[in-house]
């Protein structure tokens, strides 16, 4: 059984080599890339219902490096099969779908190649069993990234937020390699089973473990690398499903459980985790909250979850397994994908991505609203979708946490859990009536939707940054395509996904774990923010956002200007190398330089006393007679 | 004259070019409107003189062929006090050491007289006696060298140096032009005052040793034996003052040979002769007469040797000196004459760097760097006078060189080996080795500022031909810069005088740089 495990990896990787050689013929293009991903999926059921339970699969053969082995193993058991089939049902997902949605583009078979080189990196991350595959896999998503973010290469919008991602994931990539590196030193192994049983050096543990959690923070978008991930949606909406969905983004939950039983052990670095997921969890919601684009809003929505995720792991007990980080991992897959894949649906169909723009143009779609619908309640965590579940396993775990001596820590991540839960049913809930609530009077027309909106909003809605504008254009200049059948279908069986996806986390331990009164307190508070959006809103008539005063929001949509933090980091690296720079061309080098300044004087003056007169000729030699008689005779002994 | 056995075949080197000499004076009376028959004469008689060296090459182990040698009777009738009274002195003693700079000088003569070597054509009848004249000279100077390298008294050594530098001096004169005339002043001053530096140097070396033979054996006389000579004129002299007076005369005699090497502040004349004369006789200057130098030099400087002394702070000083201005002006020269002529004051000073150590390891060293140095400057000057030919107007500025090696990739070829070499760097595998085993004694004797300051000029001097060299390897600026070139080949071609005995004097030194270059072995074996 372990070529299952191997071709798992090694079939998209292929897929994409042979994607970019036909990327000429577009249809055998994504024959090649939809197939592939078919086969990847079968395979992956076929490992989840029935693991090989090993962790010595090989693959190339252990690396010769001295005293530290590399065996360069997989594995496989019921954790990796699930996320991998889960990963692999996303991708096929978002490869049909993608089929549809990238139809006029010319660059449509080096993005599928890149989306199964994508796939590649994250099941070789997902199934291996080595510290170096699994920074391998991690770095094949980054590489990744930036080529699906800045797809749209000739907008320079998506070359900066391209830059951006790929710069801000790869500063915390450092810490990454070096945590690696710190726990590889102190196992001396590189094997993740010799590195979860070692016992050695405590600081290199605590070196290993923080490095791990600030890479994690850098792919996943905790504060303070948060920025990237909203500028990331300038990359065509199936990126941005695949991104955030299943794989990059939520990679560093699934590092962070394979590393569980360390990290169990470990109060500090849990606490670190804890603070910075509870931060981020709010502020990512609150911001959610505010935001004018819905694709941006969802960027929002992912932060927040993707930091629940963690937050299970920073406050759940030892004995309780990284279970509730997983469920909410896959629930969230499931319904992130969902609700991208429908976003990009209705941007196709409206021909924008700004709220504004898409007031009410929800109704009139059957499927499409079903569909969104579903996924909206599900991150709001409506029962009995899957996000009810996942969610209500969190606030448990981490309940149970607390309770079970987890101190500040744990309690810290269940107030953040709970306020968080209300801000998602009110920002679910806002998205939902903009965009289901016809517009009044004014009527249908998607003209008339910018004057709904007081004056000076649309000077907010115009100056944000309407993300996949290349999208839009194309909707202008091609006109609406219908959707084909299984684009749509992709869309439907994901929210089919929603509801029935809740028995895919029965087989995992601690998937599922729901107390009776947290349960019913989040859905008090779900309820509660849900109404109270929809009476402040005036049963959906007006946007709740627009009760923020002014400059709030519209430096709420620009991120807080965190942007402008990042430009000035930048700023002071490049001004320190400057100086740099300067001090190595006018002080270092000045020394060298300097001989041949003398060196060019000293001829200069040398010419001036050489005038071809025999007199001074005459004279010189007299002075050297002198000079070396003298020295000659005071040192003959 | 009882004692006196002369042994000729030992005395070839010398006898031929004397033989040559008075071959071509008997020619020019009988037809004095031959052009070319007296430098064929002359390179004959330089081949015959390498050629007659040769067999002093194989002498290992210091053993030499002499001559002239005087039995210790007469020694000691002579008033020489030696230690047992009963040494053998020969005034000719050639061993490997002197035979190879015999052969160097031989050799670098016979390409100066093919670099030299007259056009068919006669420009002025009035010049008809000048090439006749210019190869007795070029003899005259070739005899003095190969004697001087072989003399062992007093009095031969000075005649033999005069000898070797008086032709010089009329040669550069009669080059012809103004600067020549101003070139052969100053030559003629400086070389009048060195020799009195000479003279004065070898009285006070009779004064303090008692003996004219400059031999180990007299130098040996002056600290402490004399006590075995009673009735000696040197009783009276306390042993420290004779030892200062021997030191004196030996600094003395540097000083004096300084003049002929160049070294620094004994060299104003060089730039100003090398630039002044034609481009064969700068040739002879920077070669044959440095072998005659240095060759005189190594007779004084080996007789003290066997002192024992420590070190000449004086030479010290010179070579740093030397090498330093030498350096810095070459740096600045755009006309490769005079670049070539401050680089020879720069090599003057590695040449005479390792005789700081006063020692067999210090001489050998020092006579291969001044055979690395003979052989490349050869190959340089060759090139330059071959370009010269091509282009009369501008061969002499850097510039012209521009592009050499798409024009002439062999010449170039040629021309990057030598100076190469001289910087020291590969593919001039010589030129490094030199540098190297030059910088072996200053090191064994614990000189460690001399090294430093050698290091540094060894990087000034990589700049200072690696200036010339760019010019040589890249392409001339534009496609504007080919047409006139082209029409300067032209006219050259029309001019015509495309002599096969300057590249034959070409090709002949090459030979010898790339095979040393490939095979520097047999280099430090022959002095070995």
């Amino acid at each position: 059984m372990s070529w299952i495990v191997r071709m798992i990896v090694v079939l998209p990787a292929l897929a994409a080599l042979a994607g970019l050689l036909a990327r000429r013929q577009r249809s055998l293009a994504s024959v090649i890339a939809v197939a592939v991903s078919a086969c990847v999926a079968v395979l992956g059921l076929v490992q989840w219902v029935a693991p090989s339970r090993t962790a010595d699969i090989t693959t190339i053969g252990s690396l010769p490096l001295g005293d530290l082995s590399v065996p360069l193993h997989l594995l496989s058991d019921r954790l990796s099969g699930l996320v991998a089939f889960v990963v692999a049902l996303v991708v096929l997902g978002i490869q049909v779908f993608t089929a549809w949605y990238l139809r006029d583009d010319p660059r449509y078979g080096q993005f599928a190649a890149t989306v199964s080189l994508f796939a590649s990196g994250m099941l070789l991350l997902v199934q291996s069993g080595d510290l170096v595959l699994l920074l391998i896999g991690w770095e094949v998503m980054g590489w990744c990234s930036w080529l699906l973010i800045g797809h749209d290469s000739e907008r320079p919008a998506a070359r900066r937020a391209a830059y951006k991602a790929f710069l801000v994931t790869r500063v915390a990539d450092i810490a990454m390699v070096v945590g690696i590196v710190a726990l590889s030193v102190q196992a001396r192994s590189t094997d993740l089973m010799a590195v979860l049983t070692a016992s050695g050096d405590d600081t290199l543990l605590t070196v290993g473990l923080v490095g791990i959690i600030i890479g994690v923070a850098g792919k996943s978008g905790l504060v303070p690398f948060h920025d990237w991930l909203p500028d990331a949606m300038e990359g065509p909406t199936p990126a941005s499903a695949l991104i955030h969905a299943a794989t990059m983004v939520a990679a560093g939950t699934y590092v962070i459980a394979r590393l569980f039983s360390l990290y169990a052990e470990h109060d500090g670095a849990r606490t670190l985790l804890a603070v910075l997921t509870a931060v981020t969890m709010v502020y990512a919601a609150m911001l959610a909250l505010a935001q004018t684009d819905l694709k941006r809003m969802l960027a929002y929505s992912t932060l927040s979850q993707v930091a629940i995720m963690l937050s299970a792991l920073a406050a759940a007990p030892a004995e309780l397994g990284p279970g509730a980080g997983i469920s909410q991992l896959i629930g969230h897959a499931f319904f992130k994908a969902l609700l991208f894949l429908g976003a990009g649906w209705l941007s196709v169909l409206a021909g924008a991505t700004a709220l504004a723009a898409l007031r009410g143009r929800l109704r009139p779609t059957g499927a499409l609203r079903w569909s969104m619908g579903m996924g909206f309640a599900a991150l709001a965590g409506v029962p009995p979708l899957i996000g009810f579940f996942t969610k209500d396993t969190v606030i448990d775990a981490a309940l149970e946490g607390a309770t079970a001596g987890g101190g500040l820590r744990a309690w810290l991540v269940v107030v953040a859990l709970f306020v968080t839960v209300a801000l998602t049913a009110a920002y679910c809930a806002r998205a939902w009536l903009l965009l289901d609530t016809a517009v009044a009077a004014s009527g249908e027309l998607p003209e008339a939707a910018p004057a709904v909106v007081a004056e000076e909003h649309v000077a907010v809605v115009t100056t944000a940054d309407s993300a996949d504008d290349a999208e839009v254009e194309r909707v202008h200049a091609h006109g609406h395509a219908a959707i084909t059948l299984s684009a749509a279908l992709v869309v439907s069986v994901l929210a089919a996904l929603t509801l029935v996806g809740t028995l895919f986390l029965t087989t995992l331990r601690g998937g599922l774990h729901l107390g009776l009164v947290s349960s019913l307190l989040s859905l008090l508070l779900v309820a509660g923010a849900a109404y109270a959006v929809w009476s402040v809103s005036d049963r959906g008539r007006l946007d709740v956002a627009d009760r923020i005063p002014v400059r709030v929001r519209e430096s709420a949509v620009r991120g807080f200007g965190v942007d402008t933090a990042y430009v000035g980091i930048g700023r002071a690296v490049t001004a320190v190398a400057r100086l740099v720079v300067v001090l190595d061309r006018d002080v270092v080098d000045a020394y060298p330089r300097a001989t041949a300044v003398v060196a060019r004087a000293a001829g200069r003056a040398g010419e001036r006393g050489h005038r071809a007169v025999p007199s001074l000729s005459l004279l010189s030699l007299l002075a050297g007679v002198v000079l070396v008689a003298v020295l000659g005779v005071t040192a003959w002994r | 004259m009882n004692g006196l056995a002369i042994d000729y075949a030992t005395l070839l080197p010398a006898l031929l070019p004397v033989a040559g000499l008075v071959l071509v004076l008997a020619v020019d009376l009988v037809n004095p409107r031959l052009r070319r028959v007296p430098y064929a004469i002359a390179g004959l008689a330089a081949l015959g003189a390498a050629a007659a060296a040769v067999p002093g090459l194989a002498l290992g182990g210091g053993s030499t062929r002499e001559t002239f040698c005087l039995t210790g009777r007469d020694v000691a009738a002579g008033a020489a006090p030696t230690i047992d009274g009963v040494s053998q002195v020969c005034l000719w003693q050639a061993d490997a050491l002197g035979g190879t700079l015999q052969l160097a000088a031989a050799i670098s003569a016979l390409v100066c007289i093919a670099l030299a070597w007259p056009a068919t054509r006669r420009r002025r009848p009035a010049d008809s006696t000048r090439e006749p004249v210019e190869a007795v000279l070029l003899l005259a100077a070739l005899a003095g060298t190969v004697v001087v390298a072989a003399s062992r008294d007093v009095g031969t050594w000075l005649i033999a140096l005069e000898l070797a530098t008086l032709p010089v001096i009329a040669l550069v004169a009669l080059s012809g032009r103004r600067s020549a005339v101003a070139g052969a002043t100053q030559l003629l001053v400086t070389s009048l005052v060195s020799f009195a530096l000479l003279v004065l140097g070898v009285a006070l070396w009779f004064t303090a040793t008692g003996s004219p033979f400059l031999t180990p054996d007299a130098a040996l006389s002056s600290g402490g034996a004399f006590t075995a000579a009673p009735g000696g004129p040197s009783t009276v002299v306390f042993p420290s003052t004779s030892a200062g007076v021997v030191g004196l005369a030996t600094v003395l005699v540097i000083a004096g040979v300084g003049f002929k090497l160049s070294l620094v502040p004994f060299h104003a004349w060089t730039p100003t002769a090398y630039a002044g004369s034609s481009v064969p006789i700068a040739t002879f200057l920077a070669t044959v007469s440095k072998v005659a130098a240095l060759a005189a030099l190594l007779v004084v400087l080996r007789a003290v040797a066997a002192l024992g002394t420590p070190a000449l702070l004086s030479i010290a000083v010179l070579a740093s000196l030397s090498m330093t201005l030498g350096n810095v002006m070459a740096l600045r020269q755009d006309d490769v004459v005079r670049l070539l002529a401050w680089s020879t004051v720069a090599q003057a000073g590695w040449v005479v760097l390792p005789l700081v150590s006063i020692s067999a390891l210090g001489v050998g060293a020092s006579a291969t760097y001044l055979l690395t140095y003979v052989v490349a400057t050869l190959v340089a000057f060759a090139v330059v006078a071959v370009t010269l030919q091509d282009r009369p107007g501008d061969g002499r500025s850097i510039a012209a060189y521009e592009g050499l090696w798409q024009r002439h990739p062999w010449r170039a070829g040629a021309l990057a080996l030598a100076l190469t070499s001289l910087a020291g760097l590969p593919p001039g595998v010589i030129g490094l080795v030199g540098k190297v085993t030059a910088l072996r004694p200053v090191v064994a004797e614990g000189w460690v500022w001399l090294a430093v300051v050698a290091a540094v000029n060894a990087v000034i001097g990589v700049a200072v031909y690696l200036r010339w060299l760019r010019a040589v390897i890249t392409a001339p600026d534009g496609e504007s810069d080919g047409e006139p070139d082209i029409a300067r080949a032209r006219s050259g071609a029309r001019s015509g005088r495309r002599r096969p005995a300057m590249v034959a004097g070409l090709v002949l030194a090459s030979a010898v740089l790339v095979v040393v270059s490939v095979q520097p072995d047999l280099l430090l074996r022959l002095l070995g």
